[in-house]
């Protein structure tokens, strides 16, 4: 490891806490437009660059989470539920502080088991059936459906709409049109970017010039560094959330949102007496999505490198780079180029040691964006949002959709309806589409063969009573029956 | 388990609406390969329009539920002119980006907007747009690279200028 490549990692993790923190850019985003200049690097260089900006911007979502309740990214949907109460309440600098040190944490879980589990967890992940991705899937709208709204029908109906506006287009295994109208312009399908930033940029805007006048509110932020024994009180938790990021992470096709909003669930099911409940302020409610959408960065590299399978958006952009340096990512790669392996490792480590030293230092300064007033930022905001949207593929039909979604999901909003379910429907809806269709056929077209197979899997009977169980639970009738046996 | 809040000016509407599209989306889902087969294209198409047309008929029942007695006024609590104006201006920005350039709309916007909803000067507004618009423009044309409609200003030679002001200094 060179002084060049160190400092590439540290550049790239502080562009990344950035990228991550800037609505309307994007990890994916800023990765994709790396490999443009980064195309006559040697790899090494190339992918320092690009780690670095990874680690660094999965953190970083997290701040506009707190500080603004606009999640940077989807990885921090989770994040925003108590990182926003906290910042309302004055405690935007403790809440950072220990979102840093918890991504730090559930960092490093990711990276050793990484390490250590990476053939071990890559060979349970290929056991995997298309159906218990479908159910993932399923798993992953119904919970955060649950979890972001005030009724569960709306949730569930969000995220449907976001499962057929991610199905628009030509069908990629038959090409056969959906949702097109006959207009050219809905082939190539709607923009999801150009839905994220609507939804969550725009929307969020619209919303705070209901509040234009409200008294900002100083960020007190006279410590950041949080005390040794609320990160020993949290240890735990956050143990069990990295572990679950590390595993959700290692899934293809799933990512830190995933794995984000399970660790969240995890913890509102585990932690009985919260001392600030979730939802309004509560640090579980930081810890949890934080130390795994973190873990699940590494947890992304797992299939990567030994099954050649992207873990996520960001992972299949580094195999793209990776093929055009010559490189082929899959069994062989670890066998013949282990120094690649434990290259990207070290990377990792070292990514997650600057993030953990760029985020506990620039808060004071960053803190300082909330105690702007908001008729100058918010028109930034929307500026940043329109600029986002734009440089997605350099089209103003994104913009025109932008702002179409913006708008909706400020009506939604205003009517009660969560828009994370939107945002992750139209993530999972090419997932849940592909393996359905998968699942269905080997299953000979037959429903009951499916669900046959489903309960005779271990696997995939877990799964699926998973999301029957969390279906019950948030409605009536679970109360009613407990209801009648506490009586 | 219900609360009984009453109903937003404008619930209704919006939740009809929702069965509506839902229900027109169905429809379409249903043109794309009826009920052919499991595995057909527009099987998840249907099955998550139908879970729409359920779930927003439900909605919509629980709306009518709700009392219609509210304090709340839609040109207040609802569309507000300060909503109104921003969502205009964000599309009287989208239009003319292209054929003005990003540099003058991105500062026009900003003026405009942030004059409008923090009243007072706007001058004071528009040196604050124009440093907000600088640090943008160097951030996403000059590090990102990315493409921006130059529209009126003559982009490319401000940046061959740029660049050869770092030319001359490296020699």
């Amino acid at each position: 490891m060179t002084f060049s490549l160190l400092s590439l990692i540290a550049l790239g993790t502080f562009a990344g806490i950035y990228v991550g923190a800037i609505p309307g850019l994007s990890v994916t985003m800023a990765v994709s437009i790396l490999i443009s200049f980064t195309f006559s690097w040697d790899v090494y260089p190339a992918l320092a660059l690009m780690i670095g900006i990874y680690m660094g911007g999965v953190y970083g979502g997290s701040r506009t989470a707190i500080l603004l309740n606009i999640p940077g990214a989807p990885a921090a949907i989770a994040t925003a539920l108590d990182g926003y109460p906290m910042a309302q309440k004055g405690l935007a600098g403790e809440a950072i502080g220990i979102v840093t040190v918890v991504s730090f944490i559930g960092g490093f879980v990711g990276i050793l088991s990484l390490a250590i589990f990476a053939p071990l967890l890559a060979d349970f992940a290929i056991r995997f059936q298309p159906r218990d991705y479908f159910l993932l899937g399923v798993l992953g709208i119904l919970l955060v459906g649950s979890l972001s709204g005030e009724s569960l029908v709306k949730g569930i109906f969000a995220g449907a709409l976001g499962v057929g506006l991610g199905s628009v287009g030509m069908d990629p295994l038959t090409f056969t049109e959906r949702f097109t109208f006959g207009t050219d312009g809905l082939r190539a399908g709607v923009s999801f970017v150009a839905v994220m930033i609507g939804m969550f940029g725009i929307s969020e805007g619209l919303m705070q010039l209901h509040t234009l006048n409200s008294p900002v509110i100083k960020q007190k932020i006279g410590r950041i560094v949080p005390s040794w024994p609320l990160v020993r009180k949290h240890l735990p938790l956050g143990m069990q959330t990295s572990s679950i990021g590390t595993v959700i992470g290692a899934l293809p096709g799933t990512g830190g949102d995933i794995a984000a909003l399970i660790a969240y669930d995890h913890a509102t099911r585990v932690t009985k007496n919260p001392e600030v409940p979730f939802g309004k302020g509560a640090v579980e409610g930081l810890v949890a999505p934080e130390t795994a959408n973190n873990a699940a960065v590494s947890g992304a590299f797992i299939p990567m490198l030994t099954l050649g399978i992207p873990g996520d958006a960001v992972t299949a952009i580094m195999i793209g780079a990776l093929f055009i340096h010559g490189l082929n990512p899959g069994p062989m790669l670890m066998v013949d180029q282990p120094d690649m392996f434990w290259f990207i490792v070290s990377s990792l480590a070292l990514a997650n040691c600057f993030m953990l030293i760029f985020g506990l230092t620039g808060i004071r300064a960053f803190v300082k964006i909330v105690e702007m007033p908001r008729a100058v930022l918010l028109p930034v905001i929307l500026l940043l949002s329109v600029v986002g949207a734009y440089a997605v593929s350099n089209s103003l039909t994104d913009v025109y959709w932008m702002l179409g979604f913006g708008v909706f999901g400020y009506f939604m909003k205003l009517y009660g309806y969560p828009l994370g379910p939107v945002i992750l429907g139209v993530i999972l809806s090419r997932l849940l589409d592909d393996n359905w269709r998968r699942a269905i056929i080997s299953d000979q077209e037959s429903l009951w063969m499916l669900l046959k197979g489903t309960l005779m899997s271990p696997l995939s009977a877990v799964l699926f009573f998973s999301v029957v169980l969390i279906f019950v639970s948030k409605t009536p009738l679970w109360g009613m029956i407990f209801r009648k046996r506490a009586a | 388990m219900q609360t009984k809040q009453p109903r937003r000016p404008g619930e209704l509407v919006f939740n009809l609406a929702m069965v509506l599209g839902s229900l027109f989306l169905l429809w379409s889902a249903y043109g794309i390969s009826g009920f052919e087969a499991l595995s057909a294209p527009g099987a998840i198409p249907l099955v998550t329009t139908a879970v729409m047309v359920v779930c927003g008929a439900l909605i919509l029942r629980d709306t009518l539920r709700k009392s219609a007695t509210t304090a709340e006024k839609l040109e207040r609590d609802i569309l507000p002119l300060p909503v109104i104006v921003t969502i205009l201006a964000i599309l009287a920005y989208a239009l003319a980006l292209k054929p003005l350039g990003f540099l003058p709309t991105s500062f026009l916007f900003l003026t405009g907007l942030i004059g409008y909803l923090r009243g007072g000067s706007l001058l004071r507004a528009a040196i604050q747009s124009l440093l907000i618009v600088a640090l943008i423009y160097l951030v996403f044309r000059i590090v990102f690279t990315v493409l921006m409609p130059p529209g009126i200003v003559p982009e490319a030679e401000i940046i061959a200028w740029v660049k050869s002001l770092f030319a001359g200094g490296g020699t």
